[in-house]
């Protein structure tokens, strides 16, 4: 590759780093500290204790960044094996969250608590469990936010990420990373992880 | 939509449609007539911001966008097309860079097998194209150890590693006793083939963010870029209509419309006109050239325009092994067997390809239990552990059909474009001796899966076909007859002397695989003629 190709993959790359996103998100927030209260609750009770406080917390960041960082009216494509156009991307389904919200808080009260995020786990674990089961069950985690479910939406893009796969096969796979070919046919390194 | 006055561009050559056909007949007739003017128009946008590529892959990963945005014409619409891709560099935009030769018996099935037509060309004569397909893309690849497969040249670029995971999936595959190889792709081996850069093995090879996987705009970029050479690339600009000469059977003009802000009405004159439009759109543009003397269309004296049109179907299934496969690697790469290219002619007819692929296949988190319960946290995790232990394999075959005269593209007069022009309505259809042994067929698929699946203490999932025709082609076959075919050997319209339709269209059958590289081998073979 030219180094003025080079140059110009790497500020692409660097326009599109975790900092230029994180810097996006401080712009614009799409939930209240309150709501990230909840969200960091959730991520508390659905998502593995190894990944530890940081790893929960990273887990948060990127949901609120993925919602942060949503176009609607984004074009779409059209796959392959069909004529059609895929519809643009619709508007926000962040908007479809706040009575989800508001219905968690709600359970965590009439089981005692003063709030879900104030809740002890054993309380959240039954209001997640619940809100996963009502008014429709939920069985499958959706890869991608779509605003049915709050708790389904975000335990969904944490676990389709691959973060969650490298610590379910406890090794660096680091799928959709450009890992270049060298030492691509041997077994990706292990992780240390409990 | 209004349209301003008209203006007309003359050059040696124009060549309609900007996709890898179009990009590799440019160059080839540029280095075989230097000093001739040539240009290449093309309906939709030019993508060249690969700067962007890393972000619009991010996107594509993160949000589902597309991956190439605005790859398409929204009105250009037609009815039974698997791809909307149109744009600088077609399909060939987003394509995986598989390279897979068809072998001889495809050329000879009406002679072999008494099935479909024979192709006007000898296998020896097409094999030199595809050595010079692959070097013009930059195919990288493992030989075939079938003898039938030999080469006369080399890849251009030695084989990609295969992952970790092909490794293992080999070496399984193997097993049932069928010998296995990678997939010759066009992805750079080698750091600078062609300018490009060498593989990063990114695992998004339709959004090849480095340029190390072929794409048409590079080889557009480079001739544009040549100023030795006279090539210009008209896009946004949609030909609507050849016209012939009033006194001839010769195409003077391609009247075309651009969209690059005014609806500018350009005529291109030309002393040849080359259709390098894909399967549908060449087909389209000559079925809506019809005039007085032509009245169902140019080049279609015989109507077999639109006919016998192509491609292969497949069955497909999901393995679970007992291997270790760590799915996310480069999941594009796949192994191929050619085993099942050849068919005895004493035996029941079945001619298909073989591959493999790395699979996350039943390897993700899943919500509940086999109970119902739901999982979360560690529970959820340790579940998904104990699913992980297995591996899991993507296993498909091509296989060939042949098409009956009324598999076909006509024009839609209910669905017109903004300029009024009727869209094409592509409708496949397989001839009787394919459908008489779809039963056979499957059940052969059957019996191959459950062998791979035995020999490893694998486990065959659900077995499904294909609803469309992959690697679509035909629509203007070449043949000897005027009567049943639309171009001769060399793409030349047996009506008109300086019209010729390349690559995918001219294929009378599909094969049964990948089909990008017959369709620039067969387009360069033509380009000889073409400069002639």
């Amino acid at each position: 590759m030219k180094r003025r190709s080079l140059l110009k993959l790497a500020t692409a790359v660097a326009a599109w780093s975790p900092v230029a996103r994180l810097r996006a998100f401080a712009q614009s927030p799409v939930f209240t500290d309150a709501q990230r209260a909840v969200l960091d609750a959730i991520a508390d009770t659905a998502l593995p204790a190894s990944l530890g406080r940081e790893g929960r917390s990273d887990a948060v960041r990127k949901f609120v960044s993925w919602h942060t960082n949503y176009k609607a009216g984004a074009d779409m494509g059209h796959g392959y094996g069909a004529s059609t156009l895929r519809a643009a991307s619709g508007p926000p389904v962040v908007g479809r969250y706040a009575a989800q919200f508001a219905a968690l808080d709600q359970a965590a009260k009439a089981q005692g608590a003063a709030s879900f995020a104030a809740a002890p786990v054993n309380v959240r674990k039954s209001v997640i469990e619940s809100a996963l089961s009502t008014p429709q069950p939920v069985n499958r985690l959706p890869a991608r936010p779509t605003g049915a479910n709050l708790v389904a939406d975000f335990m969904g893009l944490y676990f389709s990420s691959a973060e969650a796969f490298d610590l379910a096969y406890r090794a660096q796979i680091g799928r959709d990373v450009c890992r270049g070919l060298e030492g691509s046919d041997q077994p990706p390194a292990k992780m240390e992880v409990r | 939509m209004t349209q301003s006055a008209k203006r007309t561009i003359t050059a040696d050559y124009v060549i309609i449609g900007g996709g890898i056909t179009g990009a590799m007949v440019a160059q080839k007739l540029s280095d075989l007539k230097p000093s001739a003017s040539i240009i290449v128009v093309e309906a939709g946008s030019t993508l060249f911001d690969n700067e962007n590529r890393f972000q619009y892959r991010q996107r594509n990963l993160d949000y589902g966008e597309n991956m190439w945005p605005g790859d398409f014409i929204a009105d250009q619409a037609p009815d039974g097309m698997i791809s909307r891709t149109m744009a600088v560099g077609g399909s060939a935009l987003h394509w995986g860079g598989v390279c897979n030769r068809f072998s001889e018996e495809d050329l000879r099935l009406k002679s072999m097998y008494g099935i479909g037509a024979d192709w006007p060309v000898e296998w020896k004569d097409l094999e030199k194209f595809y050595c010079e397909a692959e070097r013009r893309i930059g195919v990288s690849g493992e030989p075939s150890p079938l003898p039938e497969d030999r080469r006369s040249e080399p890849y251009p670029m030695p084989a990609m590693t295969p992952t970790y995971n092909l490794k293992q999936l080999k070496t399984w595959a193997e097993k049932s006793g069928i010998p296995f190889w990678t997939s010759p792709q066009a992805k750079n081996t080698k750091e600078g083939y062609n300018g490009r850069s060498v593989c990063h093995r990114c695992n998004t090879c339709e959004v090849c963010p480095t340029g190390a996987r072929y794409s048409p705009d590079w080889t557009f970029k480079q001739l544009i870029a040549d100023k030795k050479r006279k090539v210009q690339l008209h896009s946004r600009t949609l030909v609507r209509k050849l016209v012939m000469d009033d006194t001839s059977t010769k195409i003077v003009a391609a009247e075309a419309v651009s969209e690059t802000g005014d609806a500018q009405q350009t005529q291109y004159r030309a002393k040849t006109f080359v259709v390098a439009s894909g399967y549908v759109w060449s087909a389209h543009l000559l079925l809506l050239s019809a005039n007085a003397r032509f009245p169902n269309g140019l080049a279609n004296s015989t109507d077999q325009v639109g006919r016998y049109i192509n491609g292969h179907l497949a069955y497909q299934t999901q393995m679970d092994l007992d291997l270790k496969i760590y799915p996310g690697m480069n999941e594009q790469h796949s192994l191929i067997s050619r085993k099942f290219f050849r068919c005895a002619t004493d035996t029941p007819y079945i001619r298909h390809d073989l591959r493999v692929w790395e699979s996350a296949s039943g390897r993700d988190a899943r919500l509940r239990d086999a109970n119902g319960k739901v999982l979360l946290g560690d529970d959820l995790l340790n579940d998904w552990r104990t699913r992980t232990t297995r591996g899991s394999a993507r296993v498909r075959g091509y296989f060939t059909v042949e098409p009956d005269k009324d598999s076909r593209i006509t024009l839609d007069a209910s669905k017109k474009n903004r300029w009024g022009d009727p869209m094409p309505l592509v409708r496949h259809k397989i001839d009787a001796a394919s459908e008489a042994r779809s039963g056979a067929t499957r059940q052969h698929f059957e019996q191959l899966f459950a062998q791979m699946a035995k020999a490893n203490d694998g486990k065959m999932g659900n077995i499904s076909g294909l609803n469309y025709q992959d690697h679509p082609a035909g629509g203007c076959r070449m043949g000897t007859n005027p009567a049943t075919s639309v171009v001769n050997a060399f793409g030349r319209t047996h009506d008109h002397e300086n019209l010729f339709v390349v690559g995918a269209p001219t294929l009378p059958t599909g094969g049964c695989t990948n089909g990008t590289l017959t369709f620039v081998a067969t387009a360069l073979r033509s380009v000889a003629e073409i400069a002639r």
